[in-house]
């Protein structure tokens, strides 16, 4: 079914909400799967992998730092999604790549990467170069980067499948490099991989715009289904404080 | 013409114009007492559609004698062609519900990109009665539905079809023959988003004009379709209305909680909106001249403001004694303009001494009708882009300072004290409605909106302030990794430090907060008038009335239609 990109935000504000989101996170977490979706990349696809776990972040420790100098820092995100705790990391990122000039964070542990996308895109209009490289899978294993160039709109993001054998070390890690001095652009060695311009990214969002979303219906159903849980029940007295016309 | 450039220098730096502050023009009370004004969207939409003579002709026209079926008029604006749908079915009296629960209108209306051929109405016809049960595709940009007013259509019927005029003391009682329940856009029900009408209908790219312009055809329609049912009714002896007596009649609105958490979810936009409205008395106070002539016209408005407030009629208590308070505050006015003066400063400083809130901000609407070439220029400016970024850089010592500062009225406030979180705001399963309760309802409680602002930045600056503590050097960034459920406030507040006005300043979950400023705010910058509070949680509006008729687009255009008074009979 077609639905439009408000529809699609606001249904999964309510639906991370409902999740146990905090303020200021299900804005963020809606954003990052609309992102993503807007611009051709998948981003419902995503985000059916990470439905099925989305209630399970509400008992899981909070992100906390484990290592940090001037010019680089590693997060724990303690198995979380990326929608709840990456848009923290780019902030670190950026903030240290202002006051050094170039900085890394690493994330551990840290589920639904692709995820990262928006985050890293906000730092271009900020002015901020950065980039992000990420690994996935366990016995097929694909690997992902993306990249802005500082006072730009749109990334670059490239995928393949490589040729490596799973590393219990580096699963769910996903490295962060931002830059106030340096453009930073990222391609795949990998002779294999797919290479989406920012360009072809512009043309998606266009599309989008004027189009709307394409979702499959039982996705929508479900995020509708979730984000019931923020509604209240419907009664008499419930109706009188909506002014009781 | 001017510029964001210009613009800026305005509001900030040393060149700055001597504009109100924050603390006075944000508080709750005083922007539930603004009104309609020049800059209001529904007289920048309607200077806009006359001085570029919009085409706005009917395609289809299919309505039997009792006016039902469908009408669909082509708009050839400059920029592009649109097209406004119509239905309108039989609807009984006992199926009649202004509330957004409703599943049958009378009218029901879509706006739709380009020309529509007939499959395609067919298509609309199959949805947009069904409004929130139906599904429309991103051609349609504005869904919307009226009912009949039960007082005045059929009798406005009769009297035309007996060859008479309706009476203006009934039209002064409710001046429209419909209501307007719910007004959609922005990607609604599958339409198309702000983001496609705002970059490719550069003719509706400003904020809510497609929703205006649905409820000035709406009442383009109401008027037609009355005449139409009366002809055919009477054919022998009907006669016409008379045009100042269409013109005196308007849209009826409904408004109720839903437009409450839509600015303080909003807060970019709405200071958008406030820093025009101000930045355009800041530019008549220090630019505007003062001459016989204009002495003349403020006296004359100040006179028609009173009148038109004393053609008001309401059936609320606390309304009508606020209306009773404006005449007063217009005669204070008057009396005070006898005496003369030689700066708009003066009249501003007497009516801050004198005048109610209401009677204040009816004297600046006042001030912006008459210096059109101060004022017009910056209902182009707005749009907002409504992102509110985090500054990861932000040392927390300075975010301490802003809170300090921008938000000295949220730490003002004791929230322990007894009341001061009564209230809480929820989304009913029904529509999902916006509710107000009170914390005896455990499960609403827990699900409540974050409309709470104040609340939430007392809560983010005790812990900043704990933090600060531990860590004096650390950034935004790190305090975020350490506090991440605060990501949203800190962002909010850093955002909304980079603009003049800011969030509106009053505690929302307060157990005597009064909904109804909230709603009143947006539908002054709507530009309404007539407002009928029917309890603390919906307000009955007149849109549009005294506004231009659509058949007079092309004709000598007097865009003189504020505070509008009942034509003499």
């Amino acid at each position: 079914m077609n639905i439009s990109m408000n529809e699609l935000k606001a249904t999964l504000k309510r639906c991370f909400e409902a999740s146990g989101y905090f303020v200021g996170n299900y804005e963020d977490a809606a954003n990052m799967v609309l992102w993503l979706e807007k611009h051709g990349l998948n981003g419902l696809n995503e985000l059916k992998q990470a439905l099925p776990y989305i209630g399970d972040d509400f008992d899981k420790p909070l992100s906390n730092v484990i290592y940090e100098d001037s010019t680089s820092a590693i997060i724990d995100a303690h198995h979380r999604s990326a929608l709840n705790c990456i848009a923290a990391a780019v902030d670190l990122a950026h903030a240290k790549a202002l006051e050094s000039g170039i900085a890394t964070v690493t994330v551990h542990n840290c589920h639904n990467r692709m995820f990262i996308l928006k985050a890293l895109t906000d730092r271009g209009r900020a002015g901020i170069s950065a980039a992000a490289y990420w690994k996935n899978g366990s016995t097929k294993v694909s690997e992902h980067t993306a990249a802005i160039r500082s006072g730009q709109r749109y990334p670059s993001y490239s995928e393949a499948v490589a040729n490596l054998s799973n590393n219990d070390d580096d699963k769910q890690a996903l490295t962060i490099i931002c830059s106030s001095r340096v453009d930073l652009t990222s391609s795949l060695q990998n002779t294999n991989s797919t290479f989406i311009s920012p360009k072809q990214v512009e043309k998606n969002k266009q599309h989008t715009v004027e189009y709307g979303v394409e979702i499959e219906e039982d996705v929508w159903a479900e995020i509708n289904r979730i984000g019931a849980g923020v509604l209240v029940e419907n009664t008499e007295r419930s109706q009188q404080d909506a002014g009781g016309r | 013409m001017t510029t964001h450039a210009a613009i800026h220098t305005s509001l900030w730096g040393e060149n700055a114009l001597p504009l109100r502050p924050a603390s006075q023009v944000m508080n709750l009370e005083r922007l539930g007492a603004l009104h309609q004004s020049r800059l209001s969207f529904m007289r920048t939409l309607v200077r806009r559609i006359f001085r570029e003579r919009w085409s706005i002709e009917p395609a289809i026209f299919e309505l039997d004698k009792d006016g039902y079926g469908t009408v669909v008029y082509q708009v050839d604006a400059p920029n592009g062609t649109f097209s406004f749908v119509l239905f309108s079915d039989y609807l009984s009296p006992d199926e009649r519900n202004d509330r957004v629960i409703a599943t049958k209108w009378d009218l029901t209306m879509a706006l739709v990109e380009g020309k529509v051929d007939r499959q395609y109405v067919e298509q609309l016809r199959l949805n947009v009665p069904k409004q929130e049960a139906g599904r429309v595709d991103s051609r349609v940009f504005v869904l919307s539905r009226a009912n009949r007013s039960s007082r005045n259509f059929d009798y406005v019927v009769d009297q035309l079809a007996a060859g008479q005029q309706p009476e203006i003391s009934k039209i002064a009682e409710v001046g429209y023959l419909y209501r307007t329940t719910a007004v959609y856009g922005s990607g609604k029900l599958g339409m198309a988003d702000w983001e496609k009408v705002h970059s490719k209908h550069q003719d509706f790219a400003r904020p809510f004009s497609g929703e205006m312009f649905v409820c000035l055809m709406l009442r383009n329609f109401s008027l037609l379709q009355v005449e139409h049912i009366a002809q055919h009714r009477s054919p022998e002896s009907f006669g016409a209305m008379q045009p100042e007596i269409k013109r005196y009649f308007g849209i009826g609105n409904s408004t109720g909680l839903g437009m409450a958490p839509y600015l303080v979810n909003h807060p970019l936009l709405i200071n958008q909106w406030v820093e025009m409205r101000e930045l355009a008395l800041a530019r008549i106070r220090t630019l505007g001249t003062i001459d016989q002539q204009v002495m003349q016209t403020l006296s004359e408005l100040i006179e028609r403001s009173a009148q038109h407030t004393s053609e008001t009629i309401t059936d609320d208590d606390w309304q009508t004694q606020n209306n009773k308070v404006v005449i007063e505050d217009m005669a204070k006015l008057s009396s005070f303009i006898a005496t003369g003066f030689s700066s708009w400063n003066e009249i501003i400083a007497h009516s801050e001494q004198h005048c109610s809130l209401q009677g204040q901000e009816m004297l600046v609407c006042v001030m912006l009708e008459m210096y059109p070439e101060l004022v017009d220029e910056l209902e182009d400016f707005h749009c907002a882009d409504e992102q509110l970024d985090l500054d990861p850089l932000m040392p927390t010592t300075q975010l301490k300072d802003i809170i300090e500062r921008r938000y000295d009225w949220a730490l003002a406030i004791d929230f322990d004290a007894e009341g001061a979180r009564e209230t809480y705001w929820y989304r009913s399963e029904e529509k999902m409605e916006p509710r107000l309760g009170s914390v005896a309802d455990i499960e609403g409680k827990k699900k409540q909106m974050a409309l709470g602002v104040g609340y939430a930045v007392r809560k983010c600056y005790n812990h900043l302030s704990a933090y600060i503590e531990q860590h004096p050097d650390h950034t935004t960034a790190r305090f975020m990794v350490a506090h991440p459920k605060l990501r949203g406030i800190v962002r909010r507040i850093q955002g909304m430090n980079r603009c003049i006005y800011g969030d509106i300043q009053a505690n929302l979950l307060d157990r005597d907060v009064l909904p109804m400023h909230l709603l009143r705010c947006k539908l002054a910058f709507f530009g309404v008038s007539k407002f009928d509070p029917r309890s603390r949680l919906w307000v009955r509006n007149t849109m549009f009335q005294g506004a231009p008729l659509l058949e007079n687009i092309g004709k000598p255009f007097n865009d003189d239609w504020f505070m509008p008074l009942a034509p003499k009979q």
